[in-house]
């Protein structure tokens, strides 16, 4: 139809009235495929269809009152509910709120207090976010076929809230479907995954936010081990500190002696690859209580992947690169800032 | 009568350097022997026969024969340096924690341990087969032994100490407020015990002034050491810091010591012992390190 024309007479205007109609129901037709699709396919690829098209539609009309339907985080939910489903993996629970129907995942392992929701951003960018703390774990642009941890908020969320309430072994579990998701992303649909904090291999470098590091904070660290079976030790090159662990497991601080930029790094080497830094934080009292103290210098940085944007300026923001840096939603900086200050006020304290 | 006895002396004399001679060439030649096959232990034999015979063979007086052994004193770095493959190899599994730098030919430096932050801990005397350990640094090792058995550390004290000092000043920072009403309130007073002196002034008045004049004056040396506070408390931390490297250093080497020797007095029983154990080491006759061809 055309709005520009002048539409005089009353056949013209029934036909007008008409064909809105005929857009609408087509477009309700496209929607009810849609749904059906997201809810019975079990090809990930018409699955990662459905939900994208399903996020995009906008189902708004002036002639029509669709009745109340999801929205595009409930979408995200649901795909990721139906992937891991389709691996057998039932440790996430996802199910619609009786009052709000807006659906929510709980993880079998942490109870059902914690409820995770996926917020969306204005540029598509959706992130799983804990709704109590308000931390975005991850992010999933379905659209670039992205999915990346978010660092900052996993050592919020867990290491520093949620360790209060759980112990070490239930929070690795609420954490390892949300590794397997992205496992099948990647495996799947082609997703470019980053694990960040969470990965395993022996190789992968967490680099510091902060390059320069003050040897005093590994002194601290070397001092806390006295009362510990763990010993530190010097590396080989001077360039940087092991602290030895259970099972052959090694945490390194260090740089790369070749590199001559020397930027600070976390590595963890175990003879399976099996743990990650996050593992370690949450399973040793000493690194996490040194990490945590010093956190302003120990952050570790997220190397935010860029999404394909139409939008040039954001091209010139920072991405919430940072673990510690406030992320760009405000609602997730607050309990981690006062973590910050409170840090830093100990340390002047002291 | 002089000549007749020069000659004869003469004879005697050329007898003596020849056989004089025969002995070092014996000597050089069993050294050079030696080197070529690497026959560690005869070389030990060599150097210092008087101790091998004391300690591997278990004769007494046995003295050393002061005509040859000087002969490789000029090789002493040398003969270091040769002789360190296999003694630190040795060591290198029964002294596990102890690192070698050798910082000239022939000489080394003792490092305690390979941990981030470790002491250099005396000098490796290869020729004489013993440690020459840095005496304070020993001396302290000793000492954390021995307050470790009253489950003390060596700095805890003077630790504990500059903490308390610490807390002392933070608790000045943090009551500046109340210092701050206090020192108004004294003020009030002064300016009205003051209003009441002067020449009739009751000596309880007089009293109860300078009271207010005392208690003035201690809070503004209050005031003023909470000024200076925060950089004192920073400085404090840092030789807090300091001493509790040390106090590690020492619970990783007491640690280190009491895995592979029990005791610090089996470590120095060891220690005593250095040279009869790593010679006895040595495989017999061909003094080859026993587990060479295992290598």
């Amino acid at each position: 139809m055309s709005n520009n024309r002048i539409v005089t007479s009353p056949s013209e205007r029934v036909q007008a009235l008409s064909a809105s109609f005929k857009d609408v129901l087509s477009l309700g037709q496209r929607y009810v495929a849609l749904l059906d699709q997201l809810a019975a396919t079990d090809r990930a690829a018409d699955l990662l269809a459905a939900t994208t098209k399903l996020a995009k539609m906008d189902l708004a009309n002036a002639f029509v009152d669709f009745p109340p339907h999801y929205r595009a985080n409930d979408y995200y939910l649901i795909f990721m509910d139906r992937l891991l489903k389709m691996h057998g993996d039932t440790a996430i629970k996802v199910s619609e709120n009786e009052i709000s129907h807006q659906f929510e995942a709980t993880a079998d392992s942490i109870g059902e207090e914690a409820i995770f929701k996926f917020e969306i951003d204005s540029r598509g960018e959706a992130a799983f976010t804990e709704q109590n703390q308000h931390e975005p774990l991850f992010y999933l642009s379905l659209a670039d076929r992205l999915m990346q941890f978010n660092n900052r908020a996993l050592v919020n969320y867990f290491i520093v809230y949620a360790l209060q309430h759980h112990t070490d072994l239930e929070l690795r579990d609420a954490v390892k479907p949300l590794i397997a998701f992205a496992k099948y992303l990647q495996e799947d649909l082609d997703f470019t995954i980053d694990l960040g904090i969470l990965a395993t291999a022996n190789d992968r470098r967490f680099m510091l936010d902060k390059p320069d590091l003050a040897l005093t904070v590994i002194d601290r660290l070397f001092v806390a081990t006295a009362d510990q079976d763990y010993m530190l030790m010097n590396l080989p090159h001077n360039n940087g500190a092991e602290l030895l662990l259970d099972h052959d497991t090694k945490l390194d601080i260090a740089f790369d002696p070749d590199d001559y930029s020397q930027e600070w790094a976390f590595m963890v080497k175990d003879p399976d690859e099996q743990i990650s830094f996050f593992d370690v934080l949450l399973h040793y009292d000493l690194v996490r209580k040194w990490y945590l103290d010093d956190r302003d210098a120990l952050a570790v940085r997220t190397d935010h992947m860029v999404l394909a944007s139409d939008d040039d300026q954001l091209l010139d923001e920072p991405v919430s690169p940072v673990e510690d840096l406030p992320a760009e939603e405000p609602s997730t900086d607050e309990p981690a800032d006062d973590q910050e200050e409170r840090a830093e006020d100990d340390q002047e304290d002291k | 009568m002089a000549s007749v006895e020069t000659n004869s002396g003469a004879l005697d004399v050329s007898q003596v350097i020849n056989q004089q001679i025969i002995t070092k060439i014996k000597y050089l030649r069993q050294f050079n022997d030696a080197i070529s096959n690497h026959r560690d232990r005869e070389i030990y034999q060599l150097l210092d026969n008087q101790r091998y015979a004391k300690e591997i063979e278990h004769r007494e007086q046995q003295p050393n024969d002061k005509g040859v052994m000087n002969l490789v004193d000029d090789l002493a770095d040398q003969l270091s340096n040769y002789l360190s493959v296999n003694l630190i190899k040795y060591l290198g599994k029964t002294y596990p924690f102890f690192y070698y730098e050798e910082y000239q030919m022939g000489h080394y430096r003792i490092y305690f341990g390979n941990w981030w932050d470790r002491r250099q801990f005396g000098e490796l005397d290869v020729l004489n087969v013993r440690f020459s350990f840095d005496q304070t640094e020993y001396d302290k090792l000793q000492t954390a032994f021995e307050l470790s058995r009253d489950n003390k550390r060596y700095n805890s004290e003077r630790i504990n100490k500059i903490s308390s000092e610490n807390d002392r000043l933070q608790d000045l920072i943090d009551h500046q407020q109340e210092r701050e009403e206090k020192r108004n309130e004294l003020q009030e007073q002064l300016k009205d015990v003051s209003s009441r002196s002067g020449i009739w002034e009751s000596s309880r008045n007089k009293e109860s002034r300078q009271e207010i004049v005392d208690q003035l004056q201690k809070l503004e040396e209050q005031e003023k050491e909470a000024r200076t506070a925060v950089q004192t408390i920073k400085d404090n931390e840092r030789v807090v810091l300091s001493l509790s490297k040390e106090n590690t250093i020492l619970s990783y080497e007491q640690k280190s010591i009491i895995d592979t020797f029990g005791s610090f007095e089996d470590f120095e029983l060891a220690n005593r012992n250095l040279y009869a154990n790593y010679l006895a080491s040595l495989n017999g006759e061909n003094g080859k390190q026993v587990d060479d061809d295992e290598q």
